[in-house]
């Protein structure tokens, strides 16, 4: 058994975006989709201002209204996987939204029917460059993500963030652990109680994003951004 | 991970301190399903290559490794082997790759065919072949010197690598010209000054930030725009978490700003009135340093509001001019008097210099543009360094360093290659008329010692010193980069010849006569460069790794090289002797036969005393070392040796060797410049725009009275300009992550422009958020979205730098053509701050400067 889980440090956090830029090129995310993105709230009136930054992404709930929403059967097309991550199967999705629209994060994106995903990269002069570099419609696109889910994905079929599972799945952190420049980002399993992310939930007050909604997110929030808060 | 279909996920409840939060929602749980990998069997990443590399995105220059699969270019992150940045890399290197593949690039070289030039004409592009329009560059160089006028040639440089030498100072020297200018007076000259006026230091200082107790930033964002970014976003929530305490000074409220437990936001124009305070403050509660600057010689503070202190009462150390600095300035500069002034209270003022006190020496007065990119910001760059100075921070474990840096070679001197017409030309009074009555650029001492870059376009407009005739330009874009962009359209637009060498089709090459695309820093060309940061500096170096996505040529070593044989065919062939006899195999001793192998032997030459273990001891170098050229590309970076703290106590290039709170090197400096033009030191401060700074007070740090430009009844807002994080020094806003990640800036807005005003200003206006509003100066006027933020001063207004492009892309522009029609997306700050300088340093002024009015559109 295994709870796959994150834990950011906003204290540790500076607020710069590199893994929402980096999982959009690690995911090869189009344009106008975040897997990962940020809240942003100021608070206070001049000078006694506060800021916070959260970076947010899928909580890869423990109790996903997504997957209970999903329709499709007998095998969900969004589903809990056994190590707790919720992942999109894009051959059983039907592209009926119902994920998207249950999810309270809104962190599920949908392919629109009828379109072609990356439309900037169809343009004669963008495809020329990607076939001549030699990339899959998008001259940079990383092969590595089509390892568990499609490269570029198509229309009708709705994506979100994975924890990257291409990348844990054979040793390596979600590619938004990686590059975060102050660590402030720890991926484990929250099942042993040795993981790092279980050591800090023990340590440090933590919150998670609407618990009210009762979905028992598996993303986790220590520590506070603004130090005058 | 076995576990067979629709088992049932027994969530173990969450543990902790917070556990309550997530308490009563155990809801229905969900079945379990395999994965896309139901086999069991996961499957391993693509094998690509972490290549050795650097990031020339801002003045961070970072270490990077790129990875590279299949001869594509995929990620970036720090190269673990620097002392500097090590694996971090800031969010804004993740861009590189946007920008290497970005379809908007320019594909081939380029000539103009219409010759009227302007921001509505249409050039007439032609594409042509490199031999063409290097030759075109040729020709024009040839016509300067066969007409005896080779001084009207000009290379202006922006951003550049650890080899620009040959084109920004051997190429001008060769061809008979004084004008090489640079961006520098345009980045950090002002902040400079106090360092070099106090300690004889004319650079970027470093910071010893894991040994700090408490760091002010001062008018900088090192979690945005400053040098070392990627190590200051690495390091910050760290020392944080230690327990360094950290106060923010800025009118803008920032990310830093948010990690700090103060924020200070000074009134725009007033650092100094509080750094004074400060200063003061430190004095009358005996904070000093007893170490560094000593003590009364009987142990009694004398340092008390109003009274002069004798200065034979005080034992000096390692400074010089405390008490006179105290008698002359800083008795009656009290928290309460800059309180008004500076929109600090005075108990923030006393708090923090509290604070600062206990932690001292450990102190880093980390010291931006901010406060002194301003028109009279000389002195306010003097006060805020000197804090480190009375704390004893100075050179000081935990405090403000200066870093240490490797021995390498520079390009030979070009003096054998110089024909007389050269050397008749060569040493004529430089374009951008530094060292003017009114431009004292008081670089490293000397008058007219530093570059003026944005007079240049006043310089070429007035004809005055003379007419510049043809420019090379590369990676910079002063049409948009500085301020008075207006005034650079229309210099420009006169100038007879300009060649243009950027990835991107920028604001300055609607101008140009020959477009000659660049390749990119990272992969695309060989580059390397140093910088310092975390007590250590670094150089690195990278490869060329991949071909060049479209036809591009190294504006810095390729293009020299052929402009060298082009010129030899036009008959002048001492630009190709120079570069053919100067830069040989320093292993073979070969000559370069071709453009890239000229640039491989300037890269090998230039880092000669890094790789070469012989000469790298013989050179006295420090740090990681190579056992030849080989592994020193394949390691890719160079970190020094451990910084020696104290080294320079009594010891600094000044004239005392002390570091000095009354500057005689200031004084030795304004009286060579008065010299030059045989008036009185008071006369300087009077052209030089400081009029009330006469007598003794031009050799401290004293308050001045700002010089912002607009009447208030006007211009009722002071605009507040700052750096976008992603912003890549205005070359990234043609990538769909700068505008997706847009917002990243607080405040800010995604594919977009945006001012921002306090609601409360806003209410008064009956402006409401989200409409489109222009927004004026006495210099231009703008048109941009509203945007209300409650974290900024009532009276103020606060505009990001990095959108406004109007050419770049189809991201960066709302419609963007090389014919005409263009359309800007947003406005730029440049277009509407005033084009002043402070003219001590020869900076261009960003902050505290200028006045605007916002209306809606």
């Amino acid at each position: 058994m295994a709870r796959m889980a994150m834990v950011i440090d906003l204290r540790l956090c500076i607020g710069c975006d590199a893994c929402n830029i980096s999982c959009k090129q690690e995911n090869n995310v189009q344009q106008g989709f975040f897997w990962a993105h940020h809240i942003q709230r100021h608070e206070g009136t001049f000078p006694n201002i506060t800021y916070t930054y959260m970076p947010t992404l899928c909580n890869h709930c423990s109790n996903p209204p997504c997957v209970e929403a999903c329709p499709v059967e007998p095998d969900k097309a969004m589903f809990k996987q056994a190590d707790g991550t919720v992942m999109t199967s894009e051959e059983r999705c039907i592209g009926c939204q119902a994920c998207k629209f249950a999810c309270p994060y809104g962190v599920i994106s949908f392919n629109e029917w009828g379109q072609e995903t990356h439309p900037e990269w169809r343009t004669p002069e963008a495809a020329a460059l990607a076939q001549k570099v030699g990339g899959e419609v998008v001259a940079y696109s990383n092969p590595d993500r089509g390892t568990t889910f499609s490269v570029i994905r198509k229309e009708g079929k709705v994506e979100k963030c994975t924890f990257c599972d291409h990348r844990y799945q054979v040793g390596h952190d979600p590619r938004c652990v990686e590059v975060c420049p102050p660590h402030a980002r720890i991926f484990g399993d929250l099942d042993d109680p040795n993981s790092e992310v279980s050591r800090l939930l023990r340590e440090n007050e933590y919150s998670v994003l609407q618990p009210e909604a009762g979905t028992e997110p598996n993303v986790y929030y220590i520590n506070k951004f603004d130090q005058k808060s | 991970m076995k576990l067979s279909r629709r088992s049932f996920l027994k969530v173990s409840a969450a543990t902790g301190i917070g556990a309550a939060v997530l308490s009563g929602c155990a809801g229905t749980r969900v079945a379990v399903q395999d994965g896309p990998q139901a086999d069991g069997r996961p499957r391993a990443l693509a094998q690509g290559e972490w290549k050795p590399a650097g990031c020339a995105g801002c003045t961070s220059w970072c270490s990077k490794e790129a990875y590279v699969l299949d001869g594509r270019v995929l990620k970036i992150r720090g190269n673990a082997r620097s002392k500097v940045n090590g694996s971090a890399s800031c969010s804004r290197s993740h861009l590189i790759i946007q920008m290497l593949y970005d379809p908007d690039r320019m594909k081939q070289p380029m000539k103009r065919t219409n010759p009227n030039k302007g921001r509505n004409e249409d050039p007439g592009w032609e594409p042509i072949t490199w031999d063409e329009a290097v030759g075109m560059l040729a020709d024009k160089i040839v016509e300067l010197r066969e007409n005896g006028e080779p001084h009207k040639f000009a290379t202006f440089r922006g951003r550049y690598t650890n080899v620009n030498d040959i084109v920004y100072s051997r190429l001008p020297q060769v061809v008979g010209s004084p004008n090489n200018i640079s961006h520098s007076s345009i980045c950090a000259e002002a902040e400079k000054f106090g360092p070099y006026y106090t300690q004889g230091f004319w650079g970027y200082r470093d910071y010893d930030l894991e040994r700090t107790k408490f760091t002010l930033a001062w008018g900088v964002d090192p979690l945005c725009s400053f040098r070392q970014v990627s190590y200051y976003t690495s390091a910050m929530g760290r020392q944080l978490e230690r327990g360094m305490k950290m106060a923010t000074i800025d009118p803008k409220f920032s990310n830093t700003a948010a990690k700090s437990q103060e924020w200070l936001p000074v009134v725009p124009g007033e650092d100094d009135a509080l750094a004074l305070a400060m200063a003061h403050e430190i004095l009358v509660t005996g904070g000093w340093s007893k170490e560094f600057v000593g003590d009364f010689t009987d142990g009694r503070n004398r340092f008390v509001v109003g009274q002069d202190v004798p200065e034979n009462s005080f034992n000096e150390v390692h400074t010089n001019g405390v008490v006179k600095w105290w008698n002359i300035e800083l008795k009656n500069r009290t928290p309460e008097w800059a309180e008004p002034i500076s929109g600090v209270p005075a108990a923030q003022i006393r708090r923090v210099v509290a604070d600062m006190i206990e932690a001292a020496p450990y102190v880093v007065v980390m010291m931006g543009g901010g406060n002194n990119m301003q028109t009279r910001g000389a002195y306010s760059s003097i006060a805020v360094h000197a804090l480190s100075g009375l704390l004893g921070s100075n050179d000081h474990e935990g405090g403000v360093i200066l870093g240490r840096g490797a021995s390498l070679n520079s390009a030979p001197s070009a003096g054998d290659y110089q024909d007389q017409l050269a050397k008749d030309n060569v040493g004529r009074q430089k374009i951008d008329q530094r060292g003017y009555k009114n431009m004292p650029a008081l670089n490293s001492g000397r008058s007219g010692g530093g570059v003026v870059t944005n007079r240049t376009a006043d310089a070429m407009l007035a004809k005055d010193p003379y007419e510049l005739k043809v420019v090379l330009a590369y990676w910079s874009n002063f049409a948009y980069s500085a301020p008075g962009t207006q005034r650079w359209e229309e210099a420009l637009s006169q100038l007879d010849f300009l060649a243009h060498a950027v990835p991107n089709y920028s604001e300055v090459s609607h101008f140009a006569d020959v477009l000659l695309p660049s390749t990119f820093h990272l992969g695309e060309q060989m580059s390397a460069l140093s910088q310092k940061g975390n007590t250590h500096t670094h150089v690195w170096i990278g490869d060329r790794f991949i071909e060049p996505v479209f036809d591009c040529k190294n504006p810095e070593t390729e293009v020299m090289w052929m402009l060298g044989e082009a010129l030899a065919e036009r008959g002048f062939d001492n630009w190709h002797r120079y570069l053919r006899d100067n830069f040989k195999d320093p292993e073979t001793g070969r000559e370069a036969t071709n453009p890239r192998e000229f640039e491989l032997y300037v890269l090998k030459n230039r880092h000669f005393p890094l790789w070469d273990p012989s000469e790298f001891a013989s050179r006295n170098n420090h740090g990681d070392s190579f056992t030849g050229w080989e592994d020193f590309l394949a390691k890719g970076c160079w970190s020094s040796g451990d910084y020696n703290y104290k080294g320079r106590w009594s010891n600094m290039p000044t004239e005392t060797k002390k570091f000095e709170f009354y500057s005689e090197t200031l004084k030795k400096a304004l009286q060579g410049h008065a010299d030059r033009y045989n008036i009185s030191i008071d006369e300087v401060m009077r052209e030089a725009n400081y009029p009330d700074s006469t007598g003794e007070k031009a050799f401290v740090a004293h308050y001045v009275e700002s010089d912002v430009a607009g009447d208030p009844r006007q211009y009722p807002f002071y605009f507040i300009d700052s750096k976008k994080i992603l912003a890549r020094e205005g070359r990234s806003a043609n990538t769909g992550y700068f505008q997706e990640f847009s917002d990243v800036d607080q405040g800010d807005i995604k594919w977009g422009d945006c001012v921002k005003m306090n609601p409360e200003d806003a209410a008064r206006l009956g402006l409401q958020d989200g409409e489109i509003v222009r927004v004026t100066s006495p210099t231009g006027s703008i048109e941009t979205t509203l945007k209300t933020w409650i974290a900024l001063r009532p009276g103020t207004v606060h505009k990001n730098f990095g959108q406004g492009h109007w050419a770049f892309g189809r991201n960066a522009a709302e419609v963007f053509t090389t014919t005409t029609g263009q359309v800007a997306r947003g406005g730029n700050n440049n277009d509407i701050i005033q084009a002043e300088f402070e003219r001590l340093s020869g900076s261009t002024v960003y902050y505290g400067s200028t006045r605007v009015r916002v209306e809606r559109a």
